[in-house]
């Protein structure tokens, strides 16, 4: 893959100053509120990324730095200028579209040059940079070829040369591998980080794929109902979820629900469990990871274990999974045995214990009325 | 599959009659087509192009080999006038026609909720239950000197006393004109447009394209065939309209179609057959002009 020799210009000048900026924006469409008071701050580079459920927002929020959408309250600016007046031919931004939304009358040299042409550069600087941006995607050789002669695969990786062509500030992608088999899917991850290394500018991600989100993005926004529920590195996000939605939304989470006592969870029964504590007397959520459990022999259990009996175990190569019902939760507790741990895979129906050290015990607010474990 | 015939074809030579016997049973449901585009639209098609190299002497066909019914249409200036005048009028009127139904289409496959759509393409199409006659007709109600247009503009003071402009020139019949092919454009730009991605044109936008210039660059090509097709539609008809002329447009409106109409009805057949021909040739004109965009592969988006 060839490095695109300059950088965007608008960073390079401006790259003390942050990237995009959200102050205060707010969408509702009719009686529906699509976004609520967002205050957001992209830095200059960073790769991006807006994770959440369908409806949550993030494709709102796309939107909204595209200038396909204008905001119903709030502003927008970019590297300091307000860009939410600007229409959308005006913005810095490309957008890398989930449907590809490539022009089938066109070649795909044409479709890459197609912004080029748009700011009436001269034919023969259009085409090199158009052959660069293919080149950057590893389909130099496709030029001449209609988009429907490419698979899925080819087709998004033109999309991609499309729209950096321009070498936007920012550049926008709307689940831009949501078509595409699992595999395919992971290898153009890495080939999108990639690119990101390379061009060096600034991506925003759309997903609701947090495997997706955890493999490519420098920070990630989890939003949920058009509020971020948090904010933070892949690392944050999933070791210390600030809220349930996001401790189940990002990987598996066991909930418990506890009291808090002196900074110690107790369980409904009264069993003292361990906990990192950091939350004042009252109800609470205790969040588990299942990698963070272990089996304990049933016959003498260390204290602050929780007994239970194993339903399920499932061998799934890198890990073994098992489920635990215990009186303390009304879905069983998933446990991931890592690999050493394989030999000791319970029996069906046997008595086991579960420990964890107290570390690895979050505590979040409790469940709301209506909101029964994951 | 065709590939694996050929193969066979190439090592085993069916023979002649059989593979007569099968061309022919491949060619069998063009059958029918071939009967009513034969009898019906050939034939009369060749007795016409004949009368319009015969005369009439005393009020009979004679088969007598001449020029003269083209060169009379020619030497009478009105007749020649009126020629470019049609033209002029189908021209105005396809493009306005155009002009409104793409706008139309547009707004219904872009904006309208899909269950919405067959209720107002229904809409489009009301007009068709009652008759054409009916609805030429009704328009002198709106624009007659005692119409809904002129008590309007009386109403609101605009003028004191009729507009007689309204009706029996140019002007009217266009807009009747318009007013009667508006569905055929509109319909056949729907079905066109409807297939249409809408995130190219955000696409093109996002590439710094302002709106008319994406819309110019990337769904008009697309969409090409289907602007052609309702040109086809709306100008091929009005070019040989004859009543909407002349009901509404009287002895100012008239077309070429009026001249055909009048010919025929004072037995000058031969020179009536050679107007339609030339009527005929401005359309075959047009199609050959067309030629490109109405080849199957490009209407078909391949």
């Amino acid at each position: 893959m060839a490095v695109m020799t300059e950088a965007p210009e608008a960073v390079a000048s401006d790259s003390m100053l942050s990237g995009v900026e959200l102050r205060g924006v707010m969408k509702r469409y009719g009686r529906h509120l699509a976004l609520a008071e967002l205050d957001l701050t992209i830095r200059d580079g960073e790769f991006f990324c807006l994770l959440g459920p369908s409806g949550c927002g993030k494709t709102t929020t796309l939107n909204l730095i595209g200038g396909f959408v204008a905001p119903t309250e709030g502003t927008i600016s970019l590297h300091g200028r307000r860009i939410d007046t600007l229409p959308p031919h005006k913005r810095p931004v490309n957008t890398v579209f989930q449907s590809y939304a490539l022009f089938p009358h066109m070649s795909v040299l044409e479709n890459v040059g197609f912004g080029l042409r748009m700011d009436r550069v001269a034919k023969a600087e259009m085409r090199r940079r158009a052959q660069e941006a293919l080149a950057l995607v590893g389909l130099e050789a496709y030029g001449d070829r209609s988009p429907a002669q490419l698979s899925g695969g080819q087709q998004q990786r033109v999309a991609v040369a499309r729209a950096l062509v321009k070498r936007p500030a920012v550049l926008l992608l709307d689940e831009p591998l949501g078509a595409l088999d699992l595999k395919l899917r992971q290898r153009l991850q890495l080939e999108l980080a990639q690119i990101h290394r390379e061009v060096g500018t600034t991506f925003v991600y759309v997903t609701h794929d947090q495997e997706e989100a955890m493999a490519m993005a420098d920070r990630i926004a989890v939003l949920n109902d058009g509020r971020i529920e948090q904010l933070g590195t892949p690392h944050e996000i999933y070791r210390r979820p600030a809220t349930r939605f996001v401790a189940d939304f990002i990987g598996h989470a066991n909930f418990l629900d506890v009291t808090v006592e002196d900074d110690v969870a107790v369980l409904a029964d009264g069993t003292r469990v361990p906990c990192a504590g950091g939350r004042s007397a009252g109800p609470a959520t205790l969040m588990l990871r299942p990698e963070a459990l272990r089996l304990t022999d049933p016959a003498s259990p260390p204290p602050g274990s929780v007994r239970g009996r194993a339903v399920q175990s499932a061998f799934l190569g890198a890990h073994v999974r098992v489920n635990v019902a215990c009186a303390a939760s009304e879905t069983p507790l998933v446990v991931a045995l890592q690999g050493q741990d394989v030999t000791a895979i319970p029996e069906p129906d046997s008595e086991v214990a579960v420990a964890w050290d107290a570390a690895d015990g979050l505590l979040l607010e409790p469940a709301r009325d209506g909101q029964v474990g994951p | 599959m065709s590939a694996a015939a050929t193969a066979v074809e190439l090592t085993a030579p069916v023979p002649r009659h059989r593979r007569f016997a099968g061309a022919a049973a491949s060619y069998a449901g063009f059958l029918p087509a071939i009967v009513l585009f034969g009898g019906f639209f050939l034939v009369p098609l060749a007795i016409i192009v004949c009368y319009s190299f015969w005369e009439v002497v005393n009020y009979d066909v004679v088969h007598h080999w001449t020029l003269g019914n083209y060169d009379y249409f020619f030497s009478v200036s009105t007749y020649v006038t009126t020629m470019w005048a049609t033209l002029w009028v189908a021209v105005v009127a396809t493009a306005i026609t155009i002009a409104l139904a793409f706008p139309f289409a547009y707004w219904l496959s872009r904006y309208v909720p899909q269950r919405l759509r067959p209720l107002l393409l229904v809409l489009v199409v009301v007009p068709f239950w009652t008759s054409y006659l009916l609805r030429v007709y009704s328009w002198l109600t709106i624009l007659g000197e005692k119409g809904l247009l002129n008590r309007f503009l009386q109403w609101t003071g605009i003028t004191d006393h009729p507009i007689g402009l309204f009706l029996y020139d140019r002007p009217a019949v266009i807009l009747v004109l318009i007013y009667l092919y508006f569905p055929f454009a509109a319909l056949t730009l729907y079905a066109s447009i409807e297939r249409f991605d809408w995130d190219q044109l955000r696409a093109a936008m996002d590439l710094g394209a302002p709106p008319l210039t994406a819309l110019r660059k990337v769904l008009i090509p697309q969409i090409r065939p289907g602007i052609v097709t309702a040109v086809i539609f709306v100008f091929i008809p009005v070019l040989g309209e004859y009543l909407t002329p002349q009901i509404i447009g009287g002895l100012n409106g008239i077309m070429i179609g009026n001249l055909v109409v009048n010919f025929f009805q004072a037995a000058e057949y031969t020179r009536g057959a050679a107007v339609s021909l030339l009527i005929a040739a401005f359309i075959i004109l047009l199609l050959f002009i067309f030629r490109r965009s109405l080849s199957a592969p490009e209407a078909y988006g391949g």
